[in-house]
């Protein structure tokens, strides 16, 4: 086994990497802009709720130890190839290129902002950053976690500085005075829950690369928690920085609140920082979009829930036909400008209702596990009994029902979700029927699904027909 | 004080780990004998389509050492989180009763026998 093993610092790159994203710092001027500090408190609620899934997740991976494809097994052996497909393929694979092409157009918008004099479109940077970043995970591992590390580091440092700057008023832009809080009123605090909730989504992105971590039974755990309390550490340094240096009014208005901060705080060079910084937001958010979503489409593949050629990998073990479709799905949604749309924004929205309904499976995966194998050793076990996967669900209902703040807008999500659910079930249902020749709702056993990682279990059986090949037995 | 024989069967690749594992636990002694043995699947590999017919013999290490009864219930705790993968063929934990011990060289008997001088 020449394949270096992931350390913890590694581990919490990959988290950090995809939780932060450029849209998560617009997000947060447009949370802070409306309530003012209060919305630290929302933020509260909804890292605890993260928490609560970060805990849940521990534990289905110390009961089904390195897995690909992480939540896709667990669902599989929980609750039956049905919603298995309906929550992977909608709340990862369609939510996450969707999101990932946001991000990427954010990043050419970004460069092309601040780069006015060079007369290139914002989206041909977004292009050729994916393109950079297909090669890159191509490569295998190693690439990828130096890239990791160096990007999300520098990310990590430059928002803590400017965090800190901020917020103990050491910048050089002038400070502006005005009301730490503009609402107390719950109801404004918690429907901005929905939006905080997005700042921390994603941190599971670690589980697929379990198996590649060192003392993975430690290190899973603890990457989890410690990615969510990092992020949040920064968050809260510049939502004080926002309050410092930029009026609510002014980071309401704008389109780059995160952007407005770094001028306001350090005039020019801030603006060039922070441009820095969400280059470094969007390499962390796509490298590990791209790594862990073709790593998630392999371990779907050997549990037969996508198509075979997913599992396929290249000369340095990475699963590059998932790397080039999602990648290439990116690359063409920016290419044609598409992810600039307003509509896009929406489905982002959407996407992310289908995330947090995979976070509601997880809980429920949590307790049927216990219910069906409640003497099966666990390395990690959520304290106090079903109590937090039971209150993490309910907080997620409820951060779903506060999805947007505005009814109007709020119901077409609901809609739209049901159709992409209507379209899901249909595709699930033929896949399963046709192919898998399952039961929708059938778990298929625990032990089958971890024999399923091992590659050997793929040479032994055929797929359509269950056929043997007795010329592999001796 | 009661004393008590663990007997672990497990595979061949994680008995360099337990040993390990089990020297940081704080286990003083243990014997470990390389044996062939089957359980209820009859030998049949995970990735196998058919469970075999007749018993077909695999290679395992047998991991043997006795413990005061009262520290058996943690120990096997120990030992369960330790082997598990989720996968078939983590292994079997046999626990039985053990009448005396007896340190050849001084004579010495039950836990003295098994504890340093």
């Amino acid at each position: 086994m020449t394949e270096k093993k992931l350390g913890l610092p590694s581990v919490v790159a990959t988290g950090v990497g995809v939780v932060v994203a450029t849209s998560c710092l617009i997000s947060l001027g447009i949370g802070s802009s409306a309530i003012g500090m209060t919305f630290i408190i929302s933020m509260v609620i909804a890292i605890i709720l993260n928490i609560l899934f970060a805990l849940s997740v521990s534990e289905l991976n110390a009961l089904m130890p390195n897995l690909t494809g992480g939540l896709a097994q667990y669902t599989l052996a929980c609750m039956g190839p049905f919603i298995s497909i309906v929550v992977m393929v909608g709340g990862y694979l369609l939510c996450n290129t969707i999101v990932g092409s946001a991000e990427c157009a954010m990043f050419g918008n970004t460069i092309a902002s601040v780069l006015p004099n060079i007369p290139i479109p914002g989206n041909y940077y977004s292009v050729a950053l994916i393109i950079i970043l297909i090669i890159t995970n191509l490569n295998g591992v190693d690439v990828f976690a130096k890239i990791q590390n160096v990007v999300t580091y520098t990310l990590i440092g430059s928002l803590v500085i400017m965090g800190v700057l901020g917020f103990l008023k050491l910048g050089t832009g002038e400070v502006v005075a005005q009301p730490m809080i503009l609402s107390t009123n719950f109801t404004d605090i918690t429907s901005l829950c929905g939006l905080a909730f997005f700042l921390f989504i994603g941190s599971e992105y670690i589980v697929p690369i379990s198996n590649r971590v060192q003392n993975a039974r430690r290190n899973v755990p603890l990457g989890l928690i410690i990615t969510l309390v990092v992020v949040f550490g920064m968050e809260t340094l510049l939502v004080f920085g926002f309050h410092n240096y930029t009026a609510w009014a002014d980071l309401g208005a704008s389109t780059t609140p995160h952007i407005l901060y770094g001028t306001m705080l350090l005039g020019n060079f801030g603006t060039i920082w922070m441009a820095l910084v969400s280059i470094c937001a969007v390499t962390g958010v796509i490298n590990t979009i791209i790594s862990s979503l073709a790593y998630i489409a392999d371990g779907m593949a050997k549990i037969n829930l996508l198509p075979k050629f997913f599992m396929k990998t290249n000369k340095k073990g990475a699963p590059y036909v998932g790397i080039l479709i999602i990648g290439g799905i990116m690359a063409l949604i920016n290419a044609t400008g598409l992810s600039t749309t307003s509509q896009l924004s929406f489905l982002i929205l959407t996407g992310v209702v289908f995330w947090m309904v995979a976070y509601i499976v997880t809980h429920l995966n949590v307790l049927v596990l216990r219910k069906r194998l409640p003497k099966a050793p666990r390395t990690f076990k959520v304290p106090f009994g079903p109590v937090l996967p039971i209150i993490g669900s309910i907080g997620i209902v409820w951060m779903i029902y506060n999805i947007s703040s505005d009814p109007a807008t709020r119901l077409n999500i609901y809609i739209l979700c049901g159709l992409i659910f209507a379209a899901l079930t249909v595709y699930s249902v033929i896949w399963v029927k046709k192919v898998m020749k399952l039961k929708l709702f059938k778990p298929i056993p625990l032990e089958k699904v971890m024999a399923m990682e091992n590659d050997l279990y793929h040479v032994y059986h055929n797929a359509n027909s269950g056929d043997h090949i007795p010329q592999l037995e001796k | 004080m009661e004393l008590s024989r663990i007997e672990i069967i497990t595979n061949n690749s994680k008995i360099e780990a337990l040993k390990n594992a089990m020297g940081k636990y704080g286990i003083t002694g243990m014997t470990v004998s390389q044996v062939l043995g089957c359980g209820v699947q009859f030998g049949t590999q995970e990735y196998e389509v058919e469970q075999k017919k007749e018993p077909t013999l695999l290679p395992k290490d047998l991991v043997m050492l006795v413990l005061p009864t009262k520290d058996v219930p943690a120990f096997l705790k120990f030992v369960q989180e330790e082997l598990y993968t989720g996968h078939i063929g983590d292994g079997k934990i046999f626990v039985s009763a053990v009448t005396n011990a007896i340190r050849v060289r001084t004579g010495e008997d039950g836990l003295d026998a098994l504890c340093q001088n």
